[in-house]
């Protein structure tokens, strides 16, 4: 928008004239014809607030009428709520004395990208996948997950898929912390042993959560702990939609 | 003394303070004579102070109000003596560990005003020192109307703060007009204080109350002044000159009404001689002397020494100079500085190849300007800034968004996403290449986080990060190999109305309307130095090119040099009658160049701190000021559409810095502004707001069209 001189003085309200007239006088020359009407609005909406302020104050103290004191009490409670000024001076000297006394710290040498801790960069990631439901991915699409096992191995192909564990399934129960083998063959699926006769070969929902790796740079030989990994509590359940749905606020609650 | 005890206890006890009441009556019994300590006792208590301080509505007026509240009783004018105690008192406290809330406040208050005589009388005070100055011989007149806008200033603040509404207003309006054209904008400001509610919200009038107002007079008319003003009637004007006023007398020959308007402008008058005397290491860091990798892309028919050269060292032409340390220059570890990279390696070499095809500036030989021109801006751009090798450009923007171009054919490309940099041969030799995804290029990306107007844009010199503030009081760092943005700086509160990165990279400073200047480095979320004592807002912020010291531009027209390391303020110039809004430091180290809404170039000399220059020319707002690489150019853009290039070498050379100057801080301007001028070039309607010198001494300018 292109700035404009002032409205004419003969058709404009009173209040618009008055408005043009601080402005002449604070030295604003150029301005937009929209700033009057921003102005007056600021002006009236402030004035309201004040003076409904005030007369709450007067009431409460049992005066007639809202008079100066009402008035000036409003102002001030509503500047130390809506307009905020700079700290003052010495407190900023003060600050500044505290703040300049410790020394620069040093740098560490080769140390990436200098950044904050994690907690105070915008680095994370803001977004959770959804689980993969009928996903056609390379492999067959039968998945298990099992649940988070601490001290969980399981090593993955370099190929993102979470392969079928009827193939070469090794049921292994971690609570008895029996070893998985690391070798670089397919790879080795926990499922917790309840489950892990019965059911193998059900689809389950494969739900993933929190693909955090990448696998791709996982070698084969590299321990991954995948973490947040629900499995399907039943698997027959499956077939019915009511119960994947649960499965899936499940998964949001247990994250 | 005694009636001022027995006021104080009148006092307390219509405010039911029986305790603190009861307190005073025994001490002041039990010392006679000894008015001071006895008030300084009962405000040890904390009682005493805590209960006056407790009265609403608020702490610190009520310490005033025993002090305004005195003469309204009796009529009686405070002593000074009371305000004295006062102040004693208010130490005491302090001493005594008692923690008094709004403690600011209350200083601030305290070191305001007391009744300083009838408000009626005011008037004449001043126009009897009116008519005592201009009585005055010549050579001393000139620098005794340096008191005149002071002088004006504290005595209507004190009306108003006393509340003698009508006085303070016809005080104002009868010599308000008397005042120095460059104040005016200070009193328009003045002219809507009208009530003392008005001056709370106004940080920089208080900043102004509190501070001392800086006056550099010669001995002769110091004493010529003084002796006038301890005549009786006059008593009111010398107790305010004594509070308020700080009188830096030097022994000399007065000034002149030219030298003294070429200094004086600033909010809080000039510079004491002492803030100008610290050591600044102002000479350069030397570049570190590394084995330049023989590569054989030497096109330019040196192949045939390509190779056997192995004196590659000769060729760093700063490094070989001396070997010696110089002596303005820091210490190499001064400061911590990161480590040079491999990458950054490359990017010297590269620009010492480009150093070497640098055309030579002069008079006779100026440089080209390309200028770049940003259409449907609709005003909303703010903020320029262009990478050191002039590859890229950003524009910082009213409607919060940063846009990043290229300038050159290439693209530009951002990392490929998470999944496609696993399908990627890492062991190929291409592999920084295969990362970068082709299908997004574009000449353009857009960077969406703030939510104001960003007023502020800064590369790092590795080219990886990219700067930004604005008026949300955030500083934002964005990377720009992914072109997000990586973390968001909070400290600032207010308005950030500069940042820049500093000539290493890792560190950046930024100031912002809050008055200060914070100094961070991108792994620390808090600031690491903050630089505060300006009276107004912090409008341009630059580092040195050793990155020891930092120069602030403020709105109270004063620059600040500040170290660094222990973050004090080593030198202040004044001298600019407007909001300095751009600062160059010269290639050298040696000098600043700053530029100011009143269209003046002033040129700084950083060892003496001293105004070696001034080039006037430009009629409005000057926003862009940039040496030529070697710094024989100094290139000029302002708000008059112009770009302006003025002869730096001519400037800087003969100074005189004999001990006079030195001693007394100013030297005599010549008036040759026409002849450094060496060109000024046009634009039809658009205002510049950036300069940037290629390596090879391109200069290229930046600015959006405005159709008016």
């Amino acid at each position: 928008m292109e700035p404009a001189k002032m409205a004419s003085p003969k058709s404009a309200p009173k209040d618009a004239q008055v408005m043009a007239q601080i402005l002449k006088d604070m030295g604003i020359t150029e301005y937009e014809p929209r700033v009057i009407n921003q102005m007056l609005e600021f002006a009236y909406r402030y004035v309201t607030t004040i003076l409904e302020d005030a007369k709450i104050y007067s009431s409460h103290a049992k005066k007639s009428s809202v008079d100066a004191e009402d008035v000036r009490l409003a102002i001030q409670c509503r500047t130390d709520q809506s307009f905020t000024s700079p700290p003052p001076r010495d407190f900023l000297l003060d600050i500044a004395r505290q703040k300049n006394q410790t020394p620069l710290p040093l740098i560490k040498p080769y140390s990436g990208p200098r950044l904050p801790p994690d907690r105070y960069c915008l680095t994370a990631p803001n977004y959770r996948l959804k689980s993969l439901q009928k996903k056609v991915s390379s492999s067959a699409g039968r998945i298990t997950v099992p649940r988070l096992s601490v001290g969980a191995v399981s090593s993955r192909p370099s190929t993102p898929t979470l392969g079928t564990p009827s193939a070469q399934t090794v049921a292994v129960s971690t609570k008895v912390g029996t070893p998985v083998s690391l070798t670089g063959q397919r790879f080795t699926v926990q499922i917790p042993s309840s489950q892990a006769a019965v059911k193998a070969a059900t689809p389950t929902t494969p739900t993933v959560q929190n693909v955090l790796i990448n696998p791709s740079l996982i070698g084969p030989k590299n321990i991954l702990i995948t973490t947040n990994m629900v499995s399907s509590q039943n698997p027959a359940t499956e077939a019915n939609p009511l119960k994947r749905k649960h499965d899936d606020d499940d998964d949001y609650d247990t994250l | 003394d005694r009636q001022t005890l027995v006021a104080v206890l009148q006092f307390l006890r219509r405010s039911n303070l029986r305790e603190s009441e009861e307190i005073l009556r025994r001490e002041a019994r039990l010392l006679g004579d000894d008015l001071g300590s006895s008030v300084a006792t009962v405000a040890s208590s904390s009682s005493g102070v805590a209960a006056v301080a407790a009265v609403p509505p608020g702490k610190g007026e009520v310490l005033l109000g025993i002090a305004g509240s005195l003469p309204g009783e009796g009529g009686r004018p405070l002593p000074a003596q009371f305000y004295k105690l006062l102040l004693y008192a208010h130490a005491f406290a302090v001493g005594g560990g008692v923690v008094v809330e709004d403690q600011p406040d209350v200083s601030a208050v305290l070191s305001a005003y007391n009744q300083q005589g009838d408000p009626a009388l005011y008037e004449e005070y001043y126009s009897g020192l009116k008519h005592f100055i201009e009585c005055s011989l010549d050579c001393h007149r000139a620098e005794l109307s340096q008191l005149f806008y002071p002088l004006f200033v504290h005595m209507y603040l004190e009306l108003v703060y006393n509340q003698h509404e009508s006085e303070a207003k016809s005080f104002f309006e009868r010599f308000h007009g008397d005042q120095e054209c460059y104040y005016q904008d200070d009193l328009r400001v003045l002219s809507s204080l009208t009530k003392k509610e008005h001056m709370k919200g106004n940080e920089t009038m208080l900043d102004f109350r509190t501070s001392k107002f800086v006056l550099r007079i010669s001995r002769d008319s110091y004493q010529l002044l003084k002796r006038h003003l301890q005549e009786k009637q006059n008593n009111q004007i010398w107790n305010i000159v004594q509070e308020h006023l700080y009188i830096d007398i030097f022994d000399g020959m007065p000034r002149s009404k030219q030298q003294i308007d070429a200094m004086v402008g600033s909010l809080a008058g000039e510079a004491k001689r002492e803030a100008n005397k610290a050591k600044v290491f102002f000479g350069l860091l030397k570049e570190p002397e590394f084995d330049v990798p023989l590569d054989d892309e030497d096109e330019e028919g040196e192949n045939e020494e390509g190779k056997p050269k192995k004196k590659k060292p000769k060729k760093d032409s700063v490094g070989s100079k001396s070997k010696k340390q110089d002596p303005n220059a820091p210490p190499q570890n001064r400061i911590p500085l990161p480590e040079l990279k491999d990458s950054d390696k490359l990017d010297k070499v590269m620009n010492m190849k480009e150093a070497a095809r640098r055309v030579r500036l002069g008079p006779e030989c100026l440089p080209s300007i390309c200028f770049y021109t940003f259409l449907n801006a609709y005003q909303g751009l703010t903020a320029v800034d262009i990478t050191d090798d002039s590859s890229m450009i950003v524009g910082g923007f009213a409607d919060s968004t940063v846009r990043v171009w290229s300038v050159t054919p290439k693209k530009l490309r951002s990392v490929k996403t998470a999944a496609d940099l696993s399908l990627i041969d890492k062991e190929s030799d291409d592999v920084l290449e295969r990362i970068m995804d082709e299908k997004t290029a574009s000449e353009l990306k857009i960077l969406y986080g703030h939510s104001g107007p960003v007023y502020g844009t800064s590369f790092s010199p590795d080219r990886n990060y990219l700067l930004s503030c604005s008026e949300d009081g955030t500083v934002r760092l964005w990377s720009l190999q992914t072109f997000t943005c990586l973390v968001g700086y909070k400290g600032h509160n207010y308005p950030v109305w500069d940042t820049q990165f500093s000539p290493y990279g890792y560190y950046f400073v930024s100031g912002g309307h809050d008055r200060v200047a914070r100094l961070w480095a991108t792994d620390h979320y808090q600031p690491l130095r903050i630089f505060a004592g300006h009276l107004a807002d912090v409008t341009c912020t630059r580092f040195h090119p050793n990155s020891n010291y930092i120069a602030t531009g403020s709105a109270d027209r004063t620059i600040r040099l500040w170290d660094v390391l222990n973050g004090n303020c080593v030198r202040i110039f004044t001298g600019h009658k407007g909001p300095i809004h751009s600062l160059a430091f010269s290639p050298n180290g040696r000098f600043l160049a700053t530029g100011a809404t009143d269209g003046r170039v002033l040129l700084w000399d950083i060892g003496h701190g001293l105004m070696v220059g001034e080039l006037k020319g430009h009629t409005d707002t000057i926003y862009a000021l940039r040496f030529s690489r070697d710094g024989e150019i100094l290139a000029s853009g302002s708000m008059d559409n112009t770009v302006r290039l003025w002869d730096a070498v001519k400037a800087f050379e003969d100074l005189e810095t004999d001990d006079f100057t030195t001693a007394t801080g100013h030297i005599n301007l010549p008036e040759n502004s026409q002849d450094l001028l060496l060109g000024t070039y046009m634009t039809k309607s658009t205002p510049v707001i950036h300069l940037h010198f290629t390596r090879r001494n391109l200069l290229l300018a930046a600015g959006a069209y405005s159709s008016q």
